[in-house]
This record gives structure tokens, C-alpha cells and sequence, in this order.
């Protein structure tokens, strides 16, 4: 973390020591051990972990707002010279600025966002209510939103998710900070515009000089945005330094772990990824040695004496630290073995579905009253075409990706292939047959589902034999004793021991939970799985286990996937073709390296090239980006992208509907421009 | 129901909740009381004894005497079966109605749920003592009917609670995961829904108990409920109003005893959704 700039003048952010522990039941919880960091004037430091590491305790030191059962202790904790703590309360929203993950909990629905705004600027600046509404008509126009007058007086709920987030970084620039505060600022954004906001951080910080300390468990746009990084294991710093050279070549285990678990839309499919084992260790009782060794696989005898942060040797010079005593070895973690594949997705079709389309109404019929014109009457109903007219198939064995940006239809889509939602036009076949709105058990047998989110898939009052179990009785393929014993085998198939029979939901990981919740869908022992966001809600470690598991499963069984994600890494891992839809219909269609180069829809490269990767800073020039986000107004009967797109030719695109350009057989883009133009584009991802 | 007995905990020795074991202990004497009153009364509850009228409590009189002489304690312990059983009756009685209306008002999207959403809206916009007198008042008062009265008044609240909580769970995955396997309607509300509304329907049981003692004591009062000379709690408390300056003691009693049976309702309800929910009992 060398500062050659500037020298003399000492960080903006100097933290040493710094300890939180929390007051729980079982003892106190050493939710930070002693961990430093310092951020230089006008620097960028980014702090990964998993979730449970800590990051978010660092945030709340800095800003003083752990509350009442949190202990805070630190050597020094130090902005600009003053000692943080003590002045936590004058620095806060002052010098140091905040911006959370979720949007539309750091807004107040009951407030304009002007009002929102300014009020700190009448507060803590002392401006008059003209002058800091000038001011935050001002900030909104330098965040990126147009038309700042009109969103200044707006409440939250009228603006989209990404303007909301510019708008609280608008409010955390009001007072300008030195210091900006990121705790996962885009976690819960789509990723075009997350790019959005990622430029316009970058903008920020080259116009402003602002510092920043970026908290993400996303290692690409980490590598984006700063110069240094903090890596954190359970409450300590476990590596530190420039981020190049550490993403480049990490030397502590648990970073090289966190690299091979990670599914990359640049590398595609990389056979294995690389699981990291076990999970946090109790931090009521924290191991004085090496708190990573139980999970690490280069563990020897003496990893279990402290160790201490210390430069790897031969990298003295760099300021590079790491807490391994192997920091600096080539240590590779072992990947596991690839499985024979018996089933190659190029069989018969298994399930087609043919225009298949879902409109939600809007509101009940009460809404619809109008007095408009005189005399009560009914207005048109209004609804949302969810999905439009998708045609898609699923061979035997196959994987299906199905990308897009949230409220594109993925999900309704994946409801509709399970007749979960009934479906207002088009048919589904599946193994050859038609399938009706209301399926007999023989489609719901062979056709199951994986959910995203383990916390609801899994009934809370039942056993995990309980859960297994009912689908293998239901659907006769075993009763009685031979029942349990098919819950065991289940059990084993997705990694777990038997000995998980008789605990309930709420005592497993997340990682468990999804296990359970895939036994369960494989219990029927089908043909065909819907994983909806199957590993969305998992740390990268954990994701990376699961996507192996389901990788096997696929080889193992010949289960063929409709796999839903909005993560087009994941998706470039696990896919042997990937549909990408946007507003419901499916604008481009093919085996998945065909998707991943050019030629692209323009909506493909857009999303491809708004995706961080790690290690791929030179990429920006190539950038496309889009403006405003899924929910702008377009017209009908045209192209659905011809509103945001980048390529627009003219009218045509909104009026007439795009042609199917199949520029090699299997491999479908519908668009208006000329195959030569789509052949054209440059890579996306960069030169891979 | 027998899902909610939770297989899986053999093994596992676990303190019961506080409030479980105190409310329970009080809910079970009182209705230990109401069961052997007759045989361990000191006197007959309704024998007068116009000598001991209005004597402050004592060792012979541990509540005193009403007007009439009667003995009040007598009177309170054979009292007791008439607020259980309003209590615990009416309240069965709007669970009996109000889980089924209520569970197949969140599963039906059509016109049934609709139906059954009106209806509720109607009978919830009336005012309970002014539904319960309707029923009482068109015919001869009798406190089974004011059972039935007091239960059909809590059957809306009870359909919309358990609604409102099926709803909740019925946009869960696990639900989605039942259809996606064919289950039937039934099974899905009796086997995925059911179990986890428990929690939120017993707290509202609880405090519905209290509610229906309340109202049924408040009927009572008016003398639409109980009638003279039983000694139901409230029906005891109207009575011993014009007295209420000479001998507080003679309402005093009834009163105390329908608060402390209120009370450990509550707690009871409070310990039992401690107990019966997982999640609350995997902690510390």
C-alpha cells in the first residue's frame, strides 16, 4: 500500500488493531481480531470475504454505529489525524459519506428525494432551504440522473432501482466526504446497470478525489474500482495489498480458493471449479493458530501456532502482507476429478415448448372503475406480458441457461415449463407428449424444480427426512423401510451424511439447505430440473461446491437443467446452450460459446460487456453502455431492446418485429442488423 | 395437528419456556378448582343466610358474604366452569369455523375467497356485543347459546388471521415445491401451511380466550348470558354493583379471578408458540 503521491501527509484512514466483539448467548463473539488497514488520500481499498467475515462490522466501526452489545477496541483509529471514535459522530455524513447495499431501505418512501438530499445540507452545512435545494438539484445532475428538477421531487417508489442508488450516492456526496463507504452499493442491482454505477463511482472518485472503501464479496468489481485490497477470513485480515498483483497471484490459500471457485464468464466452462470445504469457524471461540486451517488443504502441524501478517518472501518491497506461513509457495488446491459424462446434450428433445406466453392484470377489477367521461365504466384491464411468446427446447441430458436482467420473464418462464403458472397461449410438449394446463403425476414426476432461495424452499417444521421423504412415497418408488433407505442414498448423492436425516431447516447452512433442497427435487428421480437462481444466494465457496454437485448429477443421471440465472458466469460455467431474454421474449439463442463471442444480439454484448471480471482492467475502452433500465417505456410490435439499444438503425427497429438471423445453424438473433454488422463486434469479454 | 409434534427431538432434553409452565400451572389449577368445587366448597353457593349478609372475609367467609348471605368464595369456585367453558368453548368454536374459511380463503384466487371475504367484512363491521345481544336477544337467554354467540363473533377475526398468515405461506418455495409434485389442495394446507400457521393462530387463540371470557362475562353483566342465581364471574360482578361502596369484596373476588385467569391464558399462549416453533427453540 505503498502512497508515493503522497508522501508525508499519512493516510486518510488509518486503522490498527481494530477488534469488535458482539455479546451473544453463547459468550462474547470476536466479530474482528485485530485487523488493520489504511486508506490513502484519494485511494480505493476493497475488502472481500465471505459473508460472516466481517466486513460489515468494519463499516460500522468507521462510522461508529455498532450498537449497545458491540465492543469496539483499536491501537489507533485515525481519519485525517483525528482520532475516529471519538469524533465518529461530527465525521459521519460529514467527512465520511455511506452507501448500503439495498436502496430502498437507506430512502424514506415518505419523503421526496430532494428533501432527502438537502436536509443534511440545511443540517450539517448550514445552507438555506434554496440554496441546498440548488445544491441537490446540482448532486442528482452529477450522479448521472437526468431530468434532476423532476427527480428531486419524487418519492423513491417512482424511481427505478439503479436511479435510487444513484440517489443515495447523490445524498452521501451532499456534505462532500473524503471518504465514501461502499457496502455492497450494487449487490442488489442488475448488472447493466451496475456497470452504470460502477462508472459512475470511478467518475467520481477521478473528479472528486475521493477515497473509497469498497466491502464486496463480487472479486470482479472489486478489481475494477481499486488499487488495494483486504481480503478477510472470520474476523482477520488473512492477505493485503495491491489488488493487480494479489488477484494476479494470490498467496494465501483462502484467496487462491476463492479464485478457483469462482465461475467465470471469460474462461466459459473450466471443467471443475474448485470448492472450498467447511464452513466459518466458531468465532465465540477464536483459534489462536491459523483460523483457516480446518478448510485449507495445505494444512501441516505447525499452521495450528499463531501466525502472523507478514510480507511473503521476496515480496518485501511491494508492502504485500499475508497470514500463512506458506504465503509464497506455489500452492495449487486440488481440483476435483472431472466426471465421465455418459450423456451429451445432443440427444432427443425432451421438453419444447412452442410460443409459449403469460400476461399478469394489473390491479383487481375495483381499480379499473373510471369516471373518465361523464358516466362510471370499466377501463381496459392493464397487464404486463411476463413472458411472450418463448419458444424454446430442452434436449435430453442437456443444459439450458436462461439469462436476463431481473423482471425479464425468467422466472415466470421456468413456472410455465412446469405448469406452475398456467400459461394463456402457446403449447408444451414434453418426451413427446402435449402437456395440459393441470399435468397428471407423470409430468410432475420427471419435471421438478431447484428454488434460489434456501431459507423458503424448505417447509420450516419438517425434517430433512420428513422433506425427502415425501416425494419418493408420493410418486411409489419406495415405501416403508425401503423408503428411508432411498432417503439415505438421496442424502449421500448430494454430499451429506445420513446422519442430517432428523435435523430441521433452520439447523442447516445455507449450502446444506440448497443440497436438501436439490435431494428433494431429485427424489422423483426426473428427467427434467428448473434450477431458478439454484446458487444465487450462495457465498462463492459454497456456490462452487453446489455447481460441481449439479454438474455430476447432470453427468451422473442424465437430468437435463433449464438453468435460470442472472449471474452470467455461472451460466457460462454450467451451460451447454444459453437463451438470453429480455422483456420476455428470447432475443438470442445458441450453444453457449457461441453466445459468449461475437456475433451477438446487441443486448447480449451490452450485458457481456457490463459483467466485471477479475483481471481485466484494460477492458474499459471497449465497454458498452446502456442508458436507463429494463422499465423505460418502449414501443409495441417492434424490436423489445430497440428502446435501450445501442445499434439502433431507426423506426424500423420500433416498428417492425426483428428478423431471426441464424448466422451458423443452431445459433438464433433477433435482430434488424445485418449479419456482416453482427460479425463485426468485437468481444465482449474481452480477448479470451 | 399431529405434524406439529415434532419427531427428531428425542434425545434432546430442553427447559420449557417459563411462561408455559407458570401459565399452565395456573390455568390447570383454576380448572382444577372448577371441577371439584362442589365437593370442596365450604358452603352452598347458592344457599342464603340472611345472618351473614355482607360480612367482610374471614376465616369462615374467606371472600365474605354477599346480600344474601351467600358464601362468595363458594360462589367464585362454582363460577369457575362457566368462564372456561365460555372461554375455551367459544373459542374452539371459531377455530373449528375460522382455520378451514380462513385457509381456503388464501388458496382459492376466485370467487369462493371472495365469497368468504364479504362475509367477513359484513359480520367484522358489526360490533361483537351488539352481534352477540342479536343472538341473545331474539331468544331465551342460556349460556350455551352465549358460547355459540361469543364463537360466532370471533369466527371473521379468526378467518382473517389465518389467512392473512396463509397468504404469507403460501408464496413460499416449499409451497411451489408441493405443486410442483401435484399435491392437492388439502395437503398442501394441512400438511405445508398448517403446521406453520400454529404459532401465530395459538397467540391469537390465547388472547381470543381471554376476549371470549371477557365478552361472555360482559354478556353475562347484562344479563344475557348466565342468569340469576348462577354464579358466573361476571353475572356476580353486576350484581354486587348497587354494594359496591358497603362490601367492594363481593365483586372484588369474581373480578380478581377472571384477571388471573387472564393472565396465565396469555402466558400459556406466549409458552406454547415458544415450544412449538423450531426456529425459537434452536437458540441459546
Amino acid at each position: 500500500m505503498a502512497d508515493p503521491g503522497q508522501a508525508g501527509k499519512g493516510p486518510l484512514l488509518d486503522l490498527r488493531g481494530l477488534s469488535v466483539s458482539y455479546a451473544t448467548g453463547r459468550g462474547q463473539l470476536a466479530a474482528l481480531q485485530a485487523i488493520s488497514l489504511a486508506i490513502p488520500r484519494g485511494g480505493a481499498m476493497g475488502l472481500v470475504g465471505e459473508s460472516g467475515s466481517g466486513k460489515s462490522s468494519v463499516v460500522l466501526a468507521i462510522l461508529g454505529l455498532l450498537g449497545e452489545g458491540a465492543t469496539v477496541a483499536a491501537d489507533a483509529a485515525r481519519f485525517d489525524g483525528e482520532d475516529l471514535f471519538a469524533n465518529a459522530a461530527s465525521l459521519r455524513g460529514r467527512r465520511i459519506g455511506v452507501v448500503f447495499q439495498d436502496p430502498s431501505a437507506a430512502l424514506n418512501p415518505a419523503l421526496t428525494i430532494g428533501s432527502q438530499i438537502a436536509e443534511p445540507l440545511v443540517l450539517h452545512k448550514g445552507m438555506s432551504q434554496s440554496e441546498a435545494d440548488a445544491r441537490t438539484i446540482a448532486l442528482l445532475a452529477e450522479v448521472g440522473l437526468p431530468r434532476a428538477e423532476t427527480v428531486a421531487r419524487a418519492y423513491p417508489h417512482q424511481l427505478s432501482g439503479g436511479m435510487k442508488q444513484r440517489a443515495v450516492i447523490a445524498g452521501a456526496l451532499a456534505c462532500e466526504p473524503d471518504l465514501l463507504l461502499l457496502d455492497e452499493p450494487t449487490t442488489a442491482l442488475d448488472v447493466t446497470v451496475e456497470a452504470q454505477i460502477l462508472d459512475l463511482l470511478e467518475g467520481l472518485r477521478a473528479r472528486r478525489g475521493l477515497s473509497l472503501l469498497l466491502v464486496s464479496h463480487n472479486l470482479g468489481i472489486v478489481d475494477r474500482l481499486c488499487d488495494d485490497l483486504t481480503v478477510l477470513y472470520a474476523g482477520r485480515v488473512v492477505e493485503q495489498g495491491a489488488a493487480t498483483t494479489l488477484l494476479d497471484i494470490p498467496a494465501h490459500p483462502y484467496t487462491r480458493g476463492l479464485m478457483g471457485a469462482l465461475p467465470r464468464a471469460d474462461k466459459g466452462r473450466i471443467g471443475r471449479l474448485v470448492p472450498i470445504p467447511g464452513g466459518l469457524p466458531d468465532l465465540t471461540k477464536p483459534d489462536p493458530g491459523c483460523n483457516f486451517r480446518t478448510r485449507c488443504a495445505f494444512v501441516e502441524p505447525p499452521c495450528s501456532a499463531p501466525q502472523a501478517l507478514v510480507s511473503p518472501p521476496g515480496e518485501e518491497a511491494t508492502g504485500r502482507l499475508a497470514r500463512c506461513r506458506r504465503a509464497g509457495e506455489e500452492l495449487a488446491w486440488p481440483v476435483p476429478p472431472l466426471p465421465e459424462r455418459t450423456v451429451r446434450g445432443e440427444g432427443e428433445t425432451l421438453l419444447e415448448a412452442n410460443a409459449l406466453s403469460r400476461s399478469f392484470a394489473l390491479g383487481g377489477w375495483l381499480g379499473r372503475v373510471s369516471f373518465a367521461g361523464g358516466r362510471p365504466h370499466l377501463a381496459p384491464q392493464a397487464v404486463v406480458r411476463a413472458v411472450d411468446g418463448v419458444s424454446l427446447v430442452v434436449r435430453k441430458g442437456e443444459v439450458l441457461g436462461l439469462v436476463g436482467e431481473s423482471g425479464c420473464g425468467k422466472t415466470t418462464l421456468g413456472r410455465l415449463v412446469l405448469r406452475l403458472i398456467e400459461s394463456d397461449g402457446g403449447t408444451l410438449r414434453f418426451a413427446g407428449e402435449t402437456v395440459p394446463q393441470r399435468p397428471g403425476a407423470g409430468f410432475r414426476r420427471r419435471a421438478q424444480i431447484v428454488f434460489q432461495n434456501p431459507d423458503s424452499s424448505l417447509n420450516p417444521r419438517k425434517t430433512v427426512a420428513e422433506i425427502i421423504r415425501r416425494p419418493v412415497t408420493l410418486f411409489g418408488i419406495a415405501r416403508g423401510a425401503a423408503a428411508d433407505e432411498e432417503v439415505d442414498r438421496l442424502l449421500t448423492l448430494v454430499r451429506l451424511s445420513p446422519a442430517y436425516r432428523g435435523r430441521y431447516p433452520h439447523q442447516l447452512s445455507g449450502g446444506e439447505k440448497q443440497r436438501i433442497g436439490i435431494a428433494r427435487a431429485l427424489a422423483s428421480q426426473p428427467d427434467f430440473l428448473v434450477c431458478d437462481e439454484a446458487v444465487s444466494a450462495l457465498d462463492v465457496s459454497v456456490q462452487a461446491a453446489v455447481l460441481n454437485l449439479l454438474d455430476d448429477l447432470r453427468d451422473r443421471l442424465g437430468v437435463a437443467y433449464l438453468f435460470i440465472s442472472h449471474d452470467i458466469g455461472v451460466i457460462a460455467h454450467v451451460a451447454d446452450r444459453i437463451a438470453v431474454m429480455y422483456r420476455g421474449g428470447v432475443v438470442e439463442e445458441g450453444p453457449a460459446a457461441a453466445i459468449l463471442s461475437p456475433p451477438y444480439h446487441p443486448y447480449t454484448e451490452a450485458l457481456l460487456s457490463a459483467v466485471p471480471l477479475v483481471g481485466a482492467r484494460g477492458r474499459a475502452a471497449s465497454r458498452i453502455r446502456l442508458a436507463g433500465d429494463v422499465s423505460s417505456p418502449s414501443g409495441a410490435g417492434g424490436c423489445r431492446f430497440a428502446h435501450r439499444c445501442p445499434r439502433r438503425i431507426g423506426p424500423v427497429c420500433d416498428e417492425v418485429a426483428p428478423p431471426v438471423i441464424e448466422p451458423v445453424p443452431g445459433h438464433r438473433i433477433a435482430c434488424h442488423l445485418p449479419p456482416e454488422t453482427l460479425a463485426a463486434m468485437p468481444p465482449a469479454l474481452g480477448a479470451a | 395437528m399431529s405434524s406439529i409434534a415434532a419427531p427428531g427431538e428425542r434425545g434432546r432434553s430442553r427447559a420449557l419456556p417459563s411462561s408455559l409452565v407458570w401459565g399452565g400451572i395456573v390455568v390447570g389449577a383454576i380448572a382444577l378448582l372448577a371441577i371439584i368445587g362442589p365437593w370442596i366448597a365450604p358452603y352452598d353457593p347458592d344457599a342464603f343466610s340472611v345472618r351473614v349478609r355482607l360480612q367482610p372475609p374471614s376465616a369462615a367467609h374467606w371472600f365474605g358474604t354477599d346480600e344474601f348471605g351467600r358464601d362468595v368464595f363458594s360462589r367464585v369456585l362454582a363460577g369457575a366452569h362457566y368462564s372456561l367453558g365460555m372461554g375455551f368453548g367459544a373459542t374452539a368454536l371459531s377455530l373449528v369455523l375460522g382455520i378451514p374459511l380462513g385457509l381456503i380463503a388464501a388458496f382459492d384466487r376466485g370467487w369462493l375467497s371472495e365469497a368468504i371475504m364479504r362475509a367477513v367484512d359484513v359480520l367484522i363491521s358489526v360490533p361483537p356485543i351488539l352481534l352477540g345481544l342479536l343472538v341473545l336477544a331474539v331468544t331465551e337467554p342460556a349460556l350455551w347459546k352465549t358460547i355459540v354467540a361469543v364463537g360466532l363473533v370471533y369466527v371473521p377475526i379468526m378467518t382473517r388471521i389465518v389467512r392473512a398468515v396463509g397468504l404469507g405461506l403460501l408464496a413460499e418455495d416449499f409451497v411451489q415445491a408441493a405443486r410442483a409434485r401435484g399435491e392437492s389442495a388439502a395437503w398442501i394446507l394441512a400438511a405445508e401451511i398448517l403446521p406453520n400457521a400454529w404459532p401465530p393462530i395459538i397467540v391469537e387463540t390465547a388472547l381470543r380466550i381471554t376476549f371470549a371470557i371477557l365478552l361472555g362475562s360482559a354478556l353475562s353483566f347484562l344479563g344475557l348470558g348466565a342468569q340469576p342465581p348462577a354464579s358466573e364471574w361476571g353475572l356476580m360482578i353486576a350484581e354486587s354493583r348497587p354494594f359496591i361502596e358497603q362490601a367492594p369484596w363481593i365483586g372484588l373476588a369474581p373480578g380478581l379471578c377472571l384477571c388471573v385467569l387472564l393472565i396465565a391464558i396469555n402466558l400459556l399462549g406466549e409458552g406454547l408458540r415458544e415450544l412449538l416453533d423450531p426456529r425459537l427453540r434452536g437458540r441459546g
